[in-house]
């Protein structure tokens, strides 16, 4: 099979997983035993009001249409009104969806550079008190709640030190010109650095563990003797041979940790007050801001999706072995 | 895709001879002795595991205080507690050594609650949820791998996509979903914190068992007319058993995290007090700000301990049964 | 003149049950343009000796006595700089199974340009014209040299590899089973092709190999080693008509000699011995037909007067050409060592 057979394949399947993503919420929340409205009118709405809401969303329209009404506007990203504040949930989700991003990115470079350096280190140095130390450290990093991580830096650097906010994304008086403006201020890195770290710190250790256990493997294979026979710095030898082909798996197992760090992020957002999506998800499921929630949810999972698919072809890019069969 | 992970080669393939010794047994007991057979094996080698050992001391230890609780909490961990002058504590005491009021060991939350037996009651549901991650965990990612695996061709394709769908689904907000649209309590909190839990474990099996279909021992025994129930529960199940055990142990901590970070976004059992919720009431009133560590530091030990066993009991499986990191000397 | 050295060299593992003593007490030595062949079943410290020159040993490997000099510099006494400088450079090598020898991500020109790049100042466009050339020379399309290893078939990666060991025109190579992956022809051909190249840029070959129809072809000399010592060193044409040890006539009768193609085949029944707790005495006397109780008791002797610049370290030369040598034929002379015995017990 080519690389465009495997390519237009993979597209398929990401276009299923996403029509049962969706198939999945529609279900959720509509098909739940009891009435759908209560689920999602707050009670203290009056008639007009609850009559209104039901005919925007179209609750008294067939089931199939409903369904069929929910999947186009989906895909164009429209998922209708917030019941709360009555903004498009595509703004909200566009509002916030970057902050998410950002702070992700900034997290993930930081665990992926530390975890990748260190798991060459470690696996590199087997049977030492360095190696058994450097898993039990990843250990330790997966086993620390990210919340708990939060709240123990909020309260030494934040409250006692003083040295980084204790909540949100910019400070109060702060009132950039635009977006970007935001970004690279000074205010903004000082507001990102606490949650990217602990979120970093949190997602190194899988990046640690599983560059080690590939480096053992590869450092076992012949053509490691042959570099170091060649006369090549250890350095060369364990970068650009031995982590370059232990890191293959690396980038497949990237995508999955992404998917675990999407749901972290809804925690370290929550702790540090961070104006990202998936606070907002967790804010709007609690209040039932039906829209929002289901909104912010599909596009989170949206970008789960999108990662393994992007790690399925990297992989393949990555590797000149791979002849997708 | 060309170039796939071999899964580890199990050692213990070659017990399937061992459990052909002597006909004058019942099929039921020899399935069984060879069962047991590599779980005593396997028992042999982790526990030469300082790291291993440690694992299974703390959840022991947590087990016991899980047990016990109403005996050595001293205080209903749901019930407010009074200050000297008779009055509902609103503002925390301090724990005693730190010249608190009122003798109680951590102190007292905002809203009054003794901490110490918070804490105490806390082990409950962790160690349930843990629990209850694992069985699923192990049964359910088992029981799919095994299926698709085993049968191949349309059942597996079927299979692998659900599981391919359960990897698009991000953990958290799936879980927090559910549960918000199960209702928040303690059993549905389970239902939503395993639902994901066993998708790792039957892809990883899965994998494994497409091996163990091509060895000779398989074949030999297909050819011999084995049926498949007995193709699989004596020569391929025992053989994935030290995997679905790694998973289970991992399950242990995931699960545990996953129920605690719902229960600190507010999403947990009212009713019921764990180590999540009191993260989430500390950090509500925003008690890293007033420094009360004896407050929100405890629970958070208390959590990585019991995730950290989980892990290192996986762990020690994980250098067991992969022949890859095993040392070589 | 002596190119390579190795003086009463010791090389130990260690392992959680002891230290292993793979290679205990070798010397030989290696003259310019000289090819050594080293023989011996698997296990029984070739490979280690060659890893030990290469400076590639396992973490757990280290040298625990004696020297191995390379033009008159003992490589065990360099710091990994001064060590790396040579490696390559000097002293190349064919390894074991070329199939995985290459670095799969990169192509086969990166990985030659590498090793060039590593000793040499050269420009880009001379290095890569150093390859096309090298190609040329083993018979590889230059063309081809921008594939990735898995594009090549196991014959090519192997002539790939040669290409490689060849890039620095280094003193001397090291060849482990260098044609054991591949079929009879391609065996043939390269290692017609090994000899021509090795003439041509005059450097000399050691071949580790556990067939010993590789080096009669092959080598000069040959040194035949069990369970890390040295049984018998002496040209090859010595050891392949006339050796003395009886390991040495047992690994002859053990392969096909084109003269008797009728003959049956010979093996020698048992091990070698555990290495971690090496047995007293000769440690081929379990599996020797002509064992004796002197030789449980005492180290071999080194003989060296019975033939011409032939090394041999065992008790009972005399007896070799006293009728072992036709007996050693026949399967039932091996059927009667204390090793045979435990076998069919």
């Amino acid at each position: 099979m080519g690389k465009l057979e495997f390519a237009i394949r993979r597209v398929f399947q990401l276009v299923l997983t996403l029509w049962a993503v969706g198939t999945m919420l529609f279900v959720i929340f509509r098909l739940m035993p009891g009435d759908p409205t209560s689920y999602i009118l707050s009670p203290g709405m009056d008639a007009e009001a609850r009559r209104q809401i039901v005919e925007d969303f179209g609750l008294n329209a067939p089931m199939h249409e409903q369904y069929i009404s929910f999947l186009t506007n989906a895909v164009f990203l429209d998922f209708g009104r917030s019941f709360h504040t009555s903004e498009p949930v595509q703004d909200v989700i566009f509002r916030l969806l970057p902050n998410t991003l950002i702070l992700m990115l900034a997290a993930f470079t930081m665990a992926y550079t530390a975890g990748v350096i260190l798991g060459v280190f470690v696996g590199a140095s087997r049977g030492t008190k360095f190696e058994k130390g450097g898993i039990v450290l990843a250990l330790v990093q997966r086993s620390m709640p990210t919340f708990w991580v939060g709240i123990l830096v909020l309260w030494v650097f934040g409250a006692y030190l003083g040295v980084i906010p204790m909540a949100g994304m910019r400070s109060p008086g702060a009132s950039p010109d635009s977006f970007l403006a935001m970004v690279f201020s000074l205010d903004f890195f000082w507001h990102l650095i606490a949650p990217a770290a602990c979120l970093a710190f949190y997602a190194m250790g899988y990046p640690l563990l599983l560059m080690r256990n590939s480096m053992l493997e590869i450092l076992g294979e012949e053509f490691i003797d042959v570099c170091e026979a060649k006369g090549l710095k250890r350095r060369t030898v364990l970068f650009k041979h031995a982590a370059r082909n232990a890191f293959l798996p690396i980038v497949t197992a990237a995508a999955v940790s992404l998917g675990f760090a999407v749901g972290g992020s809804v925690l370290i957002e929550t702790v540090f007050g961070w104006p990202g999506l998936g606070r907002e998800m967790v804010r709007s499921v609690i209040r039932r801001d039906f829209p929002v929630a289901q909104g912010a949810f599909i596009m989170l999972a949206g970008f789960v999706i999108t990662m393994n698919f992007i790690a399925d072809l990297a992989y393949g890019y990555l590797d000149p072995r791979v002849t997708y069969d | 895709m060309g170039v796939k992970d071999e899964p580890g080669e199990s050692i213990f393939s070659d017990l399937e001879e061992y459990a052909d010794i002597g006909d004058d047994r019942t099929k039921l007991q020899r399935t069984y002795e060879l069962w047991r057979e590599t779980l005593a094996e396997q028992w042999g080698l982790l526990k030469q595991d300082a790291l291993v050992v440690f694992g299974i001391v703390t959840i022991a230890f947590f087990a016991v205080i899980a047990v016990i609780a109403p005996l050595i909490a001293p205080h209903d961990p749901l019930e407010r507690q009074y200050g000297a002058d008779g009055i509902l504590i609103s503002q925390w005491f301090e724990p005693f050594w730190l010249g608190g009021e009122g003798g109680h060991l951590l102190g007292t939350t905002a809203e009054g609650y003794d901490i110490f037996s918070q804490l105490i009651f806390g082990t409950r549901p962790a160690l349930i949820v843990g629990f209850a991650a694992a069985v699923i965990t192990a049964t359910v990612g088992t029981m799919v791998a095994l299926t698709a695996g085993y049968y191949g061709g349309r059942t597996d394709d079927v299979l692998m996509r659900i599981v391919d769908i359960a990897y698009g689904l991000p953990l958290l907000p799936t879980v927090i979903l559910m549960v918000a649209y199960l209702g928040p309590n303690f059993f549905n909190v389970i239902i939503a914190v395993c639902l994901l839990q066993w998708r790792s474990s039957a892809r990883v099996i899965r994998s494994q068992v497409l091996s163990l279909r091509e060895r000779p021992f398989v074949q030999s025994a297909r050819v011999a007319g084995a049926s498949d129930w007995r193709i699989i529960s004596r020569h391929i199940a025992p053989n994935v058993l030290p995997l679905t055990f790694l998973y289970a142990a991992f399950a242990i901590g995931w699960g545990i995290l996953t129920e605690a970070g719902v229960s600190f976004l507010g999403l947990g059992d009212p009713s019921q007090v764990s180590w999540g919720t009191m993260l989430q009431s500390a950090h509500t009133y925003n008690a890293m700000s007033f420094g009360t560590w004896w407050w929100f530091v405890p629970p958070g030990i208390c959590i990585a301990l019991v995730v950290i066993s989980g892990f290192l009991i996986g762990r020690g499986y994980e250098e067991i049964t992969n022949p890859k990191l095993r040392k070589r000397h | 003149m002596t190119l390579l050295e190795v003086n009463d060299l010791r090389i130990h593992y260690e392992t959680s049950a002891g230290p292993v003593q793979a290679v205990d007490g070798v010397s030989f030595s290696i003259d310019e343009g000289e090819n050594l062949g080293i023989v011996g079943e698997s296990g029984c410290g070739k490979t280690t000796l060659a890893d030990a020159i290469l400076g590639i040993l396992e973490e757990n490997g280290y040298v625990a006595g004696g020297e191995i000099r390379f033009k008159g510099e003992d490589l065990t006494e360099l710091t990994g700089a001064e060590r790396r400088r040579i490696m390559w450079d000097e002293i190349s090598m064919i390894p074991q199974s070329a199939m995985n020898a290459l670095d799969p991500v990169y192509t086969v020109r990166e990985q030659i340009l590498e090793s060039i790049f590593t000793h040499r100042k050269m420009s880009k466009k001379e290095a890569n014209e150093r390859v096309d050339e090298l190609f040329e020379l083993v018979g590889l399309d230059p063309d081809r040299a921008d594939d990735y290893p898995h594009q090549f078939s196991g014959g090519m990666r192997q002539r790939a590899m040669i290409a490689m060991a060849l890039s620095l025109d280094p003193a001397l190579i090291l060849a482990d089973e260098p044609t054991t992956a591949l079929d009879v022809i391609m065996q043939d051909q390269i290692l017609k092709r090994i000899s021509a190249l090795q003439d041509e840029i005059n450097s000399s070959m050691m071949i580790i190999t556990h067939d010993v129809s590789v080096v009669a072809e092959t080598c000069d000399r040959v040194v035949v080693m069990y369970a890390g010592k040295v049984a018998e060193e002496g040209p090859a044409s010595t050891i392949f008509d006339k050796p003395y040890h009886p390991y040495s006539v047992g690994l002859k009768g053990a392969f096909p000699n084109i003269r008797k193609p009728n003959q049956d085949l010979v093996s020698i029944p048992g091990h070698p011995p555990e290495l971690v707790d090496p047995p007293t005495g000769c440690r081929f006397a379990d599996r020797c037909p002509l064992a004796t109780d002197v030789c449980y008791s005492e180290d071999p002797p080194e003989v060296t007067d019975h033939a011409d610049d032939l090394r041999t370290f065992c008790h009972h030369v005399d007896q070799i050409d006293g009728g072992f040598r036709d007996r050693a034929d026949e399967r039932a002379t091996w059927e009667e060592t204390k090793a045979a015995r435990e076998v069919s017990q």
